[in-house]
Protein backbone atom coordinates (compact mmCIF):
# COMPACT_ATOMS: atom_id res chain seq x y z
CA UNK A 1 0.00 0.00 0.00
CA UNK A 2 1.64 3.74 0.64
CA UNK A 3 1.33 4.14 -2.66
CA UNK A 4 2.19 8.19 -2.08
CA UNK A 5 0.45 10.81 -4.85
CA UNK A 6 2.05 13.89 -5.47
CA UNK A 7 -0.03 16.70 -5.66
CA UNK A 8 0.65 19.78 -7.39
CA UNK A 9 -1.04 23.17 -6.67
CA UNK A 10 -0.32 25.98 -9.30
CA UNK A 11 -0.61 29.06 -7.81
CA UNK A 12 -2.61 31.66 -10.48
CA UNK A 13 -1.41 34.94 -11.73
CA UNK A 14 -3.59 37.30 -9.59
CA UNK A 15 -3.58 37.99 -6.10
CA UNK A 16 -7.90 37.67 -6.30
CA UNK A 17 -8.36 36.94 -2.56
CA UNK A 18 -10.90 33.96 -3.70
CA UNK A 19 -8.75 32.30 -5.60
CA UNK A 20 -5.61 32.78 -3.25
CA UNK A 21 -8.57 31.24 -0.42
CA UNK A 22 -8.73 28.21 -2.51
CA UNK A 23 -5.73 27.05 -3.04
CA UNK A 24 -4.82 27.74 0.37
CA UNK A 25 -8.30 25.51 1.48
CA UNK A 26 -7.45 22.90 -0.84
CA UNK A 27 -3.63 22.96 0.75
CA UNK A 28 -5.13 22.93 4.39
CA UNK A 29 -7.78 19.97 3.55
CA UNK A 30 -5.00 17.96 1.57
CA UNK A 31 -2.83 18.11 5.18
CA UNK A 32 -5.22 15.84 6.80
CA UNK A 33 -4.68 12.95 3.85
CA UNK A 34 -2.06 10.10 4.29
CA UNK A 35 0.13 9.52 1.63
CA UNK A 36 -0.37 12.64 -0.45
CA UNK A 37 2.44 14.96 -0.79
CA UNK A 38 1.86 18.23 -2.30
CA UNK A 39 3.73 20.95 -3.54
CA UNK A 40 2.79 24.86 -4.02
CA UNK A 41 4.09 25.87 -7.47
CA UNK A 42 3.73 29.62 -8.95
CA UNK A 43 1.85 29.92 -12.19
CA UNK A 44 2.50 26.72 -14.35
CA UNK A 45 2.86 28.28 -17.42
CA UNK A 46 5.56 30.99 -15.96
CA UNK A 47 7.62 28.49 -14.72
CA UNK A 48 11.19 28.79 -16.44
CA UNK A 49 12.83 25.58 -17.81
CA UNK A 50 15.56 25.51 -15.52
CA UNK A 51 13.87 27.22 -12.38
CA UNK A 52 12.93 25.60 -9.22
CA UNK A 53 9.64 24.90 -10.08
CA UNK A 54 10.14 22.85 -13.29
CA UNK A 55 12.99 21.01 -11.21
CA UNK A 56 10.62 20.46 -8.40
CA UNK A 57 8.50 19.04 -11.17
CA UNK A 58 10.74 16.89 -12.81
CA UNK A 59 11.42 15.36 -9.45
CA UNK A 60 8.46 14.04 -9.26
CA UNK A 61 8.08 10.44 -10.73
CA UNK A 62 5.07 8.77 -9.95
CA UNK A 63 1.98 9.61 -10.67
CA UNK A 64 1.21 13.64 -9.84
CA UNK A 65 -2.51 15.51 -9.76
CA UNK A 66 -1.30 18.79 -11.12
CA UNK A 67 -3.96 21.50 -9.98
CA UNK A 68 -3.43 24.96 -12.19
CA UNK A 69 -6.04 28.02 -13.33
CA UNK A 70 -5.26 26.60 -16.70
CA UNK A 71 -7.42 24.33 -18.91
CA UNK A 72 -6.82 20.91 -18.29
CA UNK A 73 -5.33 20.92 -21.69
CA UNK A 74 -3.01 23.47 -21.74
CA UNK A 75 -1.41 22.27 -18.54
CA UNK A 76 -0.76 19.32 -19.21
CA UNK A 77 1.23 20.04 -22.55
CA UNK A 78 3.04 23.07 -21.03
CA UNK A 79 4.09 20.15 -18.72
CA UNK A 80 5.01 18.35 -21.93
CA UNK A 81 6.57 21.24 -23.28
CA UNK A 82 9.09 21.04 -20.46
CA UNK A 83 9.68 17.67 -20.55
CA UNK A 84 7.27 16.40 -17.60
CA UNK A 85 5.11 13.49 -19.50
CA UNK A 86 3.08 11.37 -18.99
CA UNK A 87 0.00 8.68 -19.75
CA UNK A 88 -3.12 11.91 -19.34
CA UNK A 89 -4.86 10.72 -15.66
CA UNK A 90 -8.57 10.78 -15.96
CA UNK A 91 -10.33 13.14 -13.71
CA UNK A 92 -13.93 13.60 -13.02
CA UNK A 93 -13.48 17.29 -12.16
CA UNK A 94 -14.69 19.04 -15.76
CA UNK A 95 -16.00 21.94 -17.31
CA UNK A 96 -19.94 21.96 -16.95
CA UNK A 97 -20.80 20.15 -20.18
CA UNK A 98 -23.99 19.93 -20.83
CA UNK A 99 -24.05 17.34 -23.90
CA UNK A 100 -22.71 13.81 -23.22
CA UNK A 101 -24.12 12.28 -26.43
CA UNK A 102 -21.86 10.16 -28.75
CA UNK A 103 -21.68 12.16 -30.72
CA UNK A 104 -18.89 13.97 -29.22
CA UNK A 105 -17.03 11.07 -29.39
CA UNK A 106 -16.39 11.86 -33.28
CA UNK A 107 -13.21 13.81 -32.57
CA UNK A 108 -10.47 13.33 -34.23
CA UNK A 109 -10.79 9.86 -35.13
CA UNK A 110 -10.40 10.69 -38.96
CA UNK A 111 -7.37 8.17 -38.96
CA UNK A 112 -4.73 10.78 -39.52
CA UNK A 113 -1.49 10.12 -37.34
CA UNK A 114 -0.60 12.27 -34.66
CA UNK A 115 2.26 13.34 -33.25
CA UNK A 116 2.02 11.56 -29.79
CA UNK A 117 1.05 8.29 -31.63
CA UNK A 118 4.76 7.52 -31.81
CA UNK A 119 6.05 8.99 -28.78
CA UNK A 120 7.20 7.31 -26.02
CA UNK A 121 5.04 7.89 -22.63
CA UNK A 122 6.65 7.05 -19.24
CA UNK A 123 4.50 4.67 -17.51
CA UNK A 124 2.52 6.86 -15.02
CA UNK A 125 -0.15 9.51 -15.00
CA UNK A 126 -0.92 12.75 -15.22
CA UNK A 127 -3.65 14.13 -13.70
CA UNK A 128 -4.73 17.85 -14.39
CA UNK A 129 -7.05 19.67 -12.79
CA UNK A 130 -8.83 22.99 -13.97
CA UNK A 131 -9.12 25.21 -10.48
CA UNK A 132 -12.01 27.33 -12.23
CA UNK A 133 -14.13 24.65 -12.41
CA UNK A 134 -15.39 24.62 -8.77
CA UNK A 135 -14.99 27.63 -6.53
CA UNK A 136 -15.19 25.71 -3.58
CA UNK A 137 -12.39 23.48 -1.99
CA UNK A 138 -14.06 20.07 -1.04
CA UNK A 139 -14.90 18.97 -4.83
CA UNK A 140 -10.83 18.91 -5.43
CA UNK A 141 -9.69 17.25 -2.27
CA UNK A 142 -12.57 14.91 -3.19
CA UNK A 143 -11.34 13.91 -6.18
CA UNK A 144 -7.44 13.86 -4.75
CA UNK A 145 -8.92 11.05 -2.67
CA UNK A 146 -10.65 9.59 -5.33
CA UNK A 147 -7.23 9.58 -7.47
CA UNK A 148 -5.67 8.36 -4.71
CA UNK A 149 -7.47 5.99 -4.11
CA UNK A 150 -7.54 4.99 -7.64
CA UNK A 151 -3.98 4.18 -7.44
CA UNK A 152 -3.86 2.38 -3.84
CA UNK A 153 -6.12 -0.31 -6.16
CA UNK A 154 -3.92 -0.39 -8.88
CA UNK A 155 -1.42 -1.46 -6.67
CA UNK A 156 -3.99 -4.25 -4.49
CA UNK A 157 -4.84 -5.53 -8.21
CA UNK A 158 -1.06 -5.86 -8.98
CA UNK A 159 -0.71 -8.27 -5.53
CA UNK A 160 -2.17 -11.39 -6.39
CA UNK A 161 -2.30 -12.10 -2.43
CA UNK A 162 -5.51 -10.76 -2.18
CA UNK A 163 -7.66 -13.92 -2.82
CA UNK A 164 -11.29 -13.24 -3.85
CA UNK A 165 -13.14 -10.15 -3.69
CA UNK A 166 -13.47 -8.51 -1.01
CA UNK A 167 -16.51 -6.42 -0.01
CA UNK A 168 -16.03 -2.81 -1.12
CA UNK A 169 -16.16 -1.72 2.72
CA UNK A 170 -13.31 -4.03 3.37
CA UNK A 171 -11.36 -2.64 0.71
CA UNK A 172 -11.80 0.94 2.13
CA UNK A 173 -10.94 -0.31 5.29
CA UNK A 174 -7.75 -1.86 3.92
CA UNK A 175 -7.01 0.82 2.14
CA UNK A 176 -7.35 3.87 4.69
CA UNK A 177 -6.99 2.37 8.04
CA UNK A 178 -8.69 4.62 10.53
CA UNK A 179 -7.75 2.76 14.01
CA UNK A 180 -4.79 4.30 14.35
CA UNK A 181 -3.52 1.34 16.41
CA UNK A 182 -3.03 -0.62 13.58
CA UNK A 183 -0.98 0.09 10.75
CA UNK A 184 -0.34 3.30 11.93
CA UNK A 185 3.31 4.60 10.85
CA UNK A 186 2.99 2.94 8.07
CA UNK A 187 1.52 5.61 5.77
CA UNK A 188 2.04 8.59 7.97
CA UNK A 189 4.56 10.78 6.54
CA UNK A 190 4.78 12.32 10.16
CA UNK A 191 8.19 10.28 10.60
CA UNK A 192 9.89 12.28 7.87
CA UNK A 193 13.02 13.91 8.15
CA UNK A 194 11.92 16.66 5.75
CA UNK A 195 11.77 19.72 7.67
CA UNK A 196 8.82 21.14 5.17
CA UNK A 197 6.51 18.70 7.35
CA UNK A 198 6.82 20.45 10.39
CA UNK A 199 6.21 23.82 8.89
CA UNK A 200 3.10 22.68 6.76
CA UNK A 201 1.19 25.68 8.89
CA UNK A 202 3.93 27.89 7.83
CA UNK A 203 3.10 29.36 4.40
CA UNK A 204 5.98 30.22 2.55
CA UNK A 205 9.12 28.02 3.11
CA UNK A 206 11.04 29.43 0.72
CA UNK A 207 12.66 27.41 -1.73
CA UNK A 208 13.71 23.85 -1.24
CA UNK A 209 15.93 23.21 1.56
CA UNK A 210 18.59 21.61 0.20
CA UNK A 211 17.81 22.52 -3.27
CA UNK A 212 16.53 18.66 -3.76
CA UNK A 213 13.12 18.11 -5.32
CA UNK A 214 11.86 16.67 -1.97
CA UNK A 215 7.86 16.30 -2.97
CA UNK A 216 9.28 14.58 -5.78
CA UNK A 217 11.30 12.22 -3.70
CA UNK A 218 8.39 9.34 -2.25
CA UNK A 219 11.08 8.66 0.52
CA UNK A 220 10.73 4.51 -0.13
CA UNK A 221 12.34 4.02 3.39
CA UNK A 222 9.37 5.84 5.15
CA UNK A 223 6.68 4.13 3.22
CA UNK A 224 7.68 0.52 3.73
CA UNK A 225 4.78 -1.22 4.66
CA UNK A 226 4.72 -2.81 8.02
CA UNK A 227 7.20 -0.83 9.44
CA UNK A 228 4.35 1.07 11.27
CA UNK A 229 3.54 -2.27 12.83
CA UNK A 230 6.85 -3.02 13.37
CA UNK A 231 6.85 0.01 15.65
CA UNK A 232 4.53 -1.28 17.60
CA UNK A 233 0.69 0.85 18.30
CA UNK A 234 1.70 4.30 18.14
CA UNK A 235 -0.38 6.26 21.00
CA UNK A 236 -3.05 8.71 19.31
CA UNK A 237 -1.84 12.08 18.79
CA UNK A 238 -4.22 14.96 17.61
CA UNK A 239 -5.09 14.95 14.10
CA UNK A 240 -4.07 18.02 13.00
CA UNK A 241 -0.69 17.02 14.13
CA UNK A 242 -0.30 13.46 12.93
CA UNK A 243 -1.76 13.47 9.44
CA UNK A 244 0.28 16.57 8.41
CA UNK A 245 1.59 15.75 4.75
CA UNK A 246 4.55 17.44 3.27
CA UNK A 247 4.08 20.20 1.65
CA UNK A 248 6.91 22.18 -0.01
CA UNK A 249 6.24 25.42 -1.48
CA UNK A 250 8.39 27.07 -4.18
CA UNK A 251 8.84 30.36 -4.99
CA UNK A 252 10.08 31.93 -8.33
CA UNK A 253 10.15 35.58 -9.56
CA UNK A 254 7.32 36.01 -11.38
CA UNK A 255 8.17 37.16 -14.84
CA UNK A 256 4.85 36.54 -16.96
CA UNK A 257 5.61 34.48 -20.29
CA UNK A 258 3.84 34.21 -23.70
CA UNK A 259 4.30 31.33 -25.77
CA UNK A 260 2.72 28.59 -27.55
CA UNK A 261 2.64 25.08 -26.47
CA UNK A 262 1.68 22.21 -29.03
CA UNK A 263 -0.74 19.58 -27.89
CA UNK A 264 0.24 16.43 -29.55
CA UNK A 265 -2.59 14.20 -29.57
CA UNK A 266 -4.06 16.78 -32.30
CA UNK A 267 -0.41 17.83 -34.31
CA UNK A 268 0.30 16.32 -37.40
CA UNK A 269 3.52 17.56 -37.42
CA UNK A 270 2.42 19.15 -40.88
CA UNK A 271 4.73 22.39 -40.34
CA UNK A 272 2.02 24.99 -40.54
CA UNK A 273 2.92 26.82 -37.72
CA UNK A 274 6.83 26.95 -38.54
CA UNK A 275 6.08 27.92 -41.84
CA UNK A 276 3.79 31.11 -40.76
CA UNK A 277 5.81 32.20 -37.90
CA UNK A 278 8.33 34.76 -38.45
CA UNK A 279 9.71 35.01 -34.98
CA UNK A 280 11.44 31.98 -34.97
CA UNK A 281 9.62 30.42 -32.10
CA UNK A 282 9.32 26.71 -33.75
CA UNK A 283 11.53 24.25 -34.64
CA UNK A 284 11.95 20.62 -35.30
CA UNK A 285 13.43 17.86 -33.28
CA UNK A 286 16.22 15.47 -34.43
CA UNK A 287 13.70 12.78 -35.48
CA UNK A 288 11.81 15.92 -37.65
CA UNK A 289 9.00 16.60 -35.46
CA UNK A 290 7.66 19.93 -34.87
CA UNK A 291 9.03 21.53 -31.28
CA UNK A 292 8.10 25.24 -29.62
CA UNK A 293 11.74 25.40 -29.88
CA UNK A 294 12.63 29.60 -28.76
CA UNK A 295 9.24 30.12 -26.35
CA UNK A 296 10.15 33.25 -25.81
CA UNK A 297 10.88 34.54 -29.21
CA UNK A 298 7.12 34.82 -29.35
CA UNK A 299 5.51 38.33 -29.25
CA UNK A 300 3.60 38.58 -26.06
CA UNK A 301 -0.56 38.18 -27.12
CA UNK A 302 0.02 37.33 -30.77
CA UNK A 303 -1.92 33.97 -31.13
CA UNK A 304 -2.11 33.87 -34.43
CA UNK A 305 0.24 30.29 -35.25
CA UNK A 306 -2.71 28.86 -33.35
CA UNK A 307 -5.33 29.90 -36.00
CA UNK A 308 -3.61 28.87 -38.69
CA UNK A 309 -2.96 25.60 -37.40
CA UNK A 310 -5.04 23.10 -39.08
CA UNK A 311 -5.86 20.90 -36.34
CA UNK A 312 -6.42 23.42 -33.46
CA UNK A 313 -3.05 21.48 -32.04
CA UNK A 314 -2.02 25.16 -30.53
CA UNK A 315 -2.59 26.26 -27.11
CA UNK A 316 -1.91 29.71 -25.99
CA UNK A 317 -2.93 29.16 -22.40
CA UNK A 318 -3.73 32.72 -21.35
CA UNK A 319 -5.61 33.94 -24.90
CA UNK A 320 -9.57 34.91 -23.77
CA UNK A 321 -10.59 32.43 -26.37
CA UNK A 322 -11.21 29.57 -24.84
CA UNK A 323 -10.83 27.42 -28.02
CA UNK A 324 -7.13 29.39 -28.08
CA UNK A 325 -6.50 28.42 -24.45
CA UNK A 326 -6.89 24.97 -24.58
CA UNK A 327 -10.53 24.33 -23.44
CA UNK A 328 -11.35 21.22 -22.52
CA UNK A 329 -14.74 21.16 -24.67
CA UNK A 330 -14.55 18.71 -27.40
CA UNK A 331 -14.06 19.88 -31.20
CA UNK A 332 -18.00 18.61 -31.52
CA UNK A 333 -18.91 20.62 -27.94
CA UNK A 334 -17.93 23.91 -28.80
CA UNK A 335 -20.47 26.36 -29.70
CA UNK A 336 -19.82 27.35 -33.58
CA UNK A 337 -21.50 30.66 -34.77
CA UNK A 338 -23.62 29.99 -37.46
CA UNK A 339 -24.36 33.76 -37.90
CA UNK A 340 -23.30 34.00 -41.25
CA UNK A 341 -24.96 30.85 -42.11
CA UNK A 342 -28.20 32.53 -40.53
CA UNK A 343 -27.29 35.67 -42.69
CA UNK A 344 -24.52 37.93 -41.17
CA UNK A 345 -23.38 40.43 -43.41
CA UNK A 346 -19.43 39.29 -44.95
CA UNK A 347 -17.35 41.50 -43.08
CA UNK A 348 -15.70 38.52 -41.01
CA UNK A 349 -12.86 37.53 -41.66
CA UNK A 350 -11.43 34.26 -41.59
CA UNK A 351 -9.00 32.70 -38.96
CA UNK A 352 -6.22 32.84 -41.71
CA UNK A 353 -6.33 36.65 -42.09
CA UNK A 354 -7.14 37.67 -38.65
CA UNK A 355 -3.76 35.21 -37.73
CA UNK A 356 -2.17 37.62 -40.89
CA UNK A 357 -3.74 41.02 -39.40
CA UNK A 358 -1.97 39.77 -35.43
CA UNK A 359 1.33 39.12 -37.06
CA UNK A 360 1.67 41.81 -39.29
CA UNK A 361 1.09 43.90 -36.19
CA UNK A 362 3.61 42.17 -34.55
CA UNK A 363 6.02 42.72 -37.30
CA UNK A 364 5.52 46.33 -37.22
CA UNK A 365 6.18 46.46 -33.52
CA UNK A 366 9.13 44.20 -34.02
CA UNK A 367 10.08 47.25 -36.96
CA UNK A 368 9.95 44.83 -39.30
CA UNK A 369 8.37 45.10 -42.71
CA UNK A 370 4.89 43.53 -43.20
CA UNK A 371 3.50 40.46 -45.26
CA UNK A 372 -0.13 40.50 -45.27
CA UNK A 373 -1.06 36.75 -46.52
CA UNK A 374 1.74 36.74 -48.95
CA UNK A 375 4.32 34.98 -46.38
CA UNK A 376 3.92 31.47 -44.60
CA UNK A 377 -0.02 30.69 -45.99
CA UNK A 378 -0.62 27.35 -47.40
CA UNK A 379 -2.29 27.94 -50.49
CA UNK A 380 -5.62 25.41 -49.60
CA UNK A 381 -6.99 24.13 -52.24
CA UNK A 382 -9.74 22.16 -51.06
CA UNK A 383 -12.31 24.73 -52.28
CA UNK A 384 -11.41 24.34 -55.44
CA UNK A 385 -12.80 22.48 -58.17
CA UNK A 386 -10.65 19.31 -59.63
CA UNK A 387 -8.88 19.99 -62.73
CA UNK A 388 -7.46 18.03 -65.04
CA UNK A 389 -3.58 17.41 -64.32
CA UNK A 390 -1.13 19.98 -66.24
CA UNK A 391 2.23 19.24 -67.00
CA UNK A 392 3.44 20.25 -63.45
CA UNK A 393 1.21 17.84 -61.77
CA UNK A 394 2.57 15.15 -63.84
CA UNK A 395 5.94 16.22 -63.11
CA UNK A 396 5.22 15.85 -59.46
CA UNK A 397 3.58 12.53 -60.28
CA UNK A 398 6.37 10.57 -61.41
CA UNK A 399 9.20 12.54 -58.59
CA UNK A 400 6.48 10.35 -56.32
CA UNK A 401 7.05 7.40 -58.65
CA UNK A 402 10.78 7.91 -58.60
CA UNK A 403 11.45 4.56 -56.16
CA UNK A 404 14.46 6.24 -54.36
CA UNK B 1 -49.63 18.42 -49.91
CA UNK B 2 -46.99 16.75 -52.10
CA UNK B 3 -43.93 15.05 -50.86
CA UNK B 4 -41.46 16.65 -48.56
CA UNK B 5 -38.03 17.19 -50.81
CA UNK B 6 -34.97 15.89 -48.93
CA UNK B 7 -31.73 16.97 -48.60
CA UNK B 8 -28.87 15.08 -47.16
CA UNK B 9 -27.02 16.70 -44.66
CA UNK B 10 -24.45 13.34 -44.45
CA UNK B 11 -26.17 10.66 -42.83
CA UNK B 12 -29.10 13.17 -41.78
CA UNK B 13 -32.19 13.35 -43.94
CA UNK B 14 -33.32 16.79 -44.07
CA UNK B 15 -37.12 17.11 -45.11
CA UNK B 16 -38.90 20.53 -46.52
CA UNK B 17 -42.42 20.92 -46.92
CA UNK B 18 -43.47 22.01 -50.63
CA UNK B 19 -46.13 24.16 -49.16
CA UNK B 20 -43.87 27.34 -48.42
CA UNK B 21 -41.27 29.31 -49.49
CA UNK B 22 -37.46 29.32 -48.34
CA UNK B 23 -34.93 31.86 -47.51
CA UNK B 24 -31.02 31.73 -48.38
CA UNK B 25 -30.93 32.27 -44.02
CA UNK B 26 -32.66 28.63 -43.62
CA UNK B 27 -36.04 29.85 -42.87
CA UNK B 28 -39.51 28.88 -44.16
CA UNK B 29 -41.85 31.60 -45.13
CA UNK B 30 -45.70 30.46 -45.16
CA UNK B 31 -48.63 33.39 -45.81
CA UNK B 32 -49.85 33.34 -42.53
CA UNK B 33 -53.51 32.44 -43.00
CA UNK B 34 -51.97 29.53 -44.92
CA UNK B 35 -50.12 28.67 -42.09
CA UNK B 36 -52.83 28.76 -39.61
CA UNK B 37 -54.66 25.90 -41.87
CA UNK B 38 -51.53 24.09 -41.87
CA UNK B 39 -51.13 24.14 -38.55
CA UNK B 40 -54.30 22.96 -38.08
CA UNK B 41 -56.73 25.98 -37.98
CA UNK B 42 -55.54 27.16 -34.27
CA UNK B 43 -54.38 30.03 -33.70
CA UNK B 44 -56.31 32.29 -35.91
CA UNK B 45 -55.76 35.29 -33.92
CA UNK B 46 -54.99 37.92 -37.09
CA UNK B 47 -51.57 39.59 -37.27
CA UNK B 48 -52.60 42.94 -35.70
CA UNK B 49 -52.87 46.06 -37.66
CA UNK B 50 -53.00 44.88 -41.02
CA UNK B 51 -53.48 48.52 -43.09
CA UNK B 52 -49.65 49.49 -42.63
CA UNK B 53 -48.76 46.77 -45.26
CA UNK B 54 -48.12 48.04 -48.80
CA UNK B 55 -50.48 45.12 -50.47
CA UNK B 56 -46.93 42.64 -49.52
CA UNK B 57 -48.56 39.80 -47.58
CA UNK B 58 -47.83 38.73 -43.91
CA UNK B 59 -45.96 35.61 -43.81
CA UNK B 60 -44.96 33.41 -40.63
CA UNK B 61 -41.13 32.32 -40.44
CA UNK B 62 -39.59 29.78 -38.66
CA UNK B 63 -36.74 27.47 -39.04
CA UNK B 64 -36.39 24.93 -41.66
CA UNK B 65 -34.78 21.48 -40.71
CA UNK B 66 -31.44 22.47 -42.14
CA UNK B 67 -31.15 25.25 -39.54
CA UNK B 68 -32.70 23.08 -36.80
CA UNK B 69 -29.98 20.31 -37.94
CA UNK B 70 -26.94 22.49 -37.32
CA UNK B 71 -28.80 24.01 -33.80
CA UNK B 72 -29.81 20.79 -32.01
CA UNK B 73 -31.33 21.95 -28.77
CA UNK B 74 -32.28 25.36 -28.91
CA UNK B 75 -31.41 26.29 -25.19
CA UNK B 76 -32.38 30.07 -25.52
CA UNK B 77 -33.95 33.12 -27.89
CA UNK B 78 -34.31 36.43 -27.52
CA UNK B 79 -35.40 39.12 -30.29
CA UNK B 80 -33.48 42.50 -30.07
CA UNK B 81 -36.89 44.46 -32.29
CA UNK B 82 -40.05 44.67 -31.33
CA UNK B 83 -43.46 44.02 -33.02
CA UNK B 84 -44.28 46.93 -35.13
CA UNK B 85 -40.72 47.71 -35.87
CA UNK B 86 -39.99 47.97 -39.44
CA UNK B 87 -36.52 45.72 -40.53
CA UNK B 88 -34.35 45.93 -43.39
CA UNK B 89 -33.59 42.30 -45.09
CA UNK B 90 -30.64 41.09 -43.36
CA UNK B 91 -31.19 44.00 -40.29
CA UNK B 92 -30.17 42.03 -36.63
CA UNK B 93 -32.89 40.95 -34.76
CA UNK B 94 -32.21 38.97 -32.00
CA UNK B 95 -30.10 36.01 -30.81
CA UNK B 96 -30.53 32.58 -30.39
CA UNK B 97 -27.96 29.67 -28.32
CA UNK B 98 -28.53 26.01 -28.70
CA UNK B 99 -26.40 22.84 -27.96
CA UNK B 100 -24.14 23.41 -30.70
CA UNK B 101 -24.14 26.79 -31.68
CA UNK B 102 -24.89 30.10 -31.05
CA UNK B 103 -25.79 33.35 -33.66
CA UNK B 104 -27.25 36.32 -34.21
CA UNK B 105 -30.27 36.65 -36.27
CA UNK B 106 -31.23 38.14 -39.18
CA UNK B 107 -34.38 39.79 -41.27
CA UNK B 108 -35.31 37.26 -43.69
CA UNK B 109 -36.22 40.08 -45.88
CA UNK B 110 -37.53 43.32 -45.36
CA UNK B 111 -40.59 44.23 -44.15
CA UNK B 112 -43.19 45.32 -40.83
CA UNK B 113 -42.72 42.84 -38.08
CA UNK B 114 -46.34 41.80 -36.95
CA UNK B 115 -45.66 39.39 -33.93
CA UNK B 116 -43.58 37.28 -32.62
CA UNK B 117 -43.87 33.08 -31.36
CA UNK B 118 -44.09 34.69 -27.42
CA UNK B 119 -44.49 30.94 -26.35
CA UNK B 120 -40.90 30.44 -27.72
CA UNK B 121 -39.31 32.89 -25.13
CA UNK B 122 -40.58 30.75 -22.26
CA UNK B 123 -39.82 26.88 -23.92
CA UNK B 124 -37.64 27.40 -27.11
CA UNK B 125 -37.64 23.78 -27.48
CA UNK B 126 -40.78 24.12 -29.47
CA UNK B 127 -38.38 24.78 -32.63
CA UNK B 128 -36.92 21.40 -31.90
CA UNK B 129 -40.32 19.60 -31.95
CA UNK B 130 -42.18 21.63 -34.21
CA UNK B 131 -40.36 23.51 -36.59
CA UNK B 132 -42.41 23.73 -39.32
CA UNK B 133 -45.85 24.09 -37.08
CA UNK B 134 -45.64 25.56 -33.92
CA UNK B 135 -42.12 26.35 -33.38
CA UNK B 136 -42.55 29.16 -35.78
CA UNK B 137 -40.14 32.66 -34.80
CA UNK B 138 -42.28 35.36 -35.76
CA UNK B 139 -44.77 37.00 -38.48
CA UNK B 140 -43.72 39.33 -41.15
CA UNK B 141 -45.51 41.57 -43.16
CA UNK B 142 -43.23 41.32 -46.18
CA UNK B 143 -43.02 44.00 -48.79
CA UNK B 144 -40.90 41.78 -52.12
CA UNK B 145 -41.59 39.07 -53.33
CA UNK B 146 -37.69 37.32 -53.18
CA UNK B 147 -38.93 34.17 -51.15
CA UNK B 148 -36.89 30.94 -53.14
CA UNK B 149 -39.07 28.25 -54.40
CA UNK B 150 -38.04 24.67 -52.09
CA UNK B 151 -36.73 23.77 -55.17
CA UNK B 152 -34.83 27.04 -55.47
CA UNK B 153 -33.89 26.21 -51.66
CA UNK B 154 -32.33 22.76 -52.27
CA UNK B 155 -30.25 24.20 -55.06
CA UNK B 156 -28.84 26.94 -52.57
CA UNK B 157 -28.14 24.15 -50.10
CA UNK B 158 -26.33 22.36 -52.50
CA UNK B 159 -24.12 25.10 -53.07
CA UNK B 160 -23.53 26.05 -49.15
CA UNK B 161 -23.53 22.65 -48.14
CA UNK B 162 -19.24 22.81 -48.26
CA UNK B 163 -18.95 26.43 -46.88
CA UNK B 164 -21.45 25.10 -44.02
CA UNK B 165 -19.15 21.80 -43.14
CA UNK B 166 -16.02 24.68 -43.16
CA UNK B 167 -17.86 26.91 -41.08
CA UNK B 168 -18.69 24.44 -39.11
CA UNK B 169 -15.33 22.56 -39.06
CA UNK B 170 -13.03 25.41 -39.38
CA UNK B 171 -14.01 28.39 -37.67
CA UNK B 172 -13.15 26.76 -33.86
CA UNK B 173 -9.80 29.33 -33.67
CA UNK B 174 -11.60 32.01 -35.18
Amino acid sequence: MANRIAVVVSQGQSQNPAKRGLEEDIIAALLMESGIDVTVIPHLYDLKADGTGMLALDGIKGNVIVLSWLYERAARWVLDRNGIRGAEGQTLIRMADDDEDEDEEEELDDGKPRVIDHRPVPKRRIYCVDLRVHNKAQPYVDEIKRIAEENQQKLVQLGDWIQGDPSPAAMQRFQQPTNDTALGGGSLPIVSASPSSAAAEVPANGTLADGQPAAGDPNPGKSDPGNGAAEGPTPARPVGDAFVADVVRIEEDGTRRWYPVIDFSRCTNCMECIDFCLFGVYGVDGAETILVEQPDNCRKGCPACSRVCPENAIIFPQHKTPAIAGSPVTVGGLKIDLSRLFGAPEDGKSAVEIAALERDEQLMIAGRETVGMSVGIRKRQSDQPAEPKDDLDDLIDALDDLDL
Amino acid sequence: MSEPLVFMMGEFEALFPTDRKYVTNHMWAIETDRAVAANGGVDAAPAADASITNGGATHRFGFTAYAVRLLQDVYFLEWTVEAGDRLQHRQEMGAIESKKAESALYAPTSGRLARFNDALLTDPSTINVDKYGDGWLFELETETDDLMSPEQYLEHLAAVWEVTQRTIKGQLNE
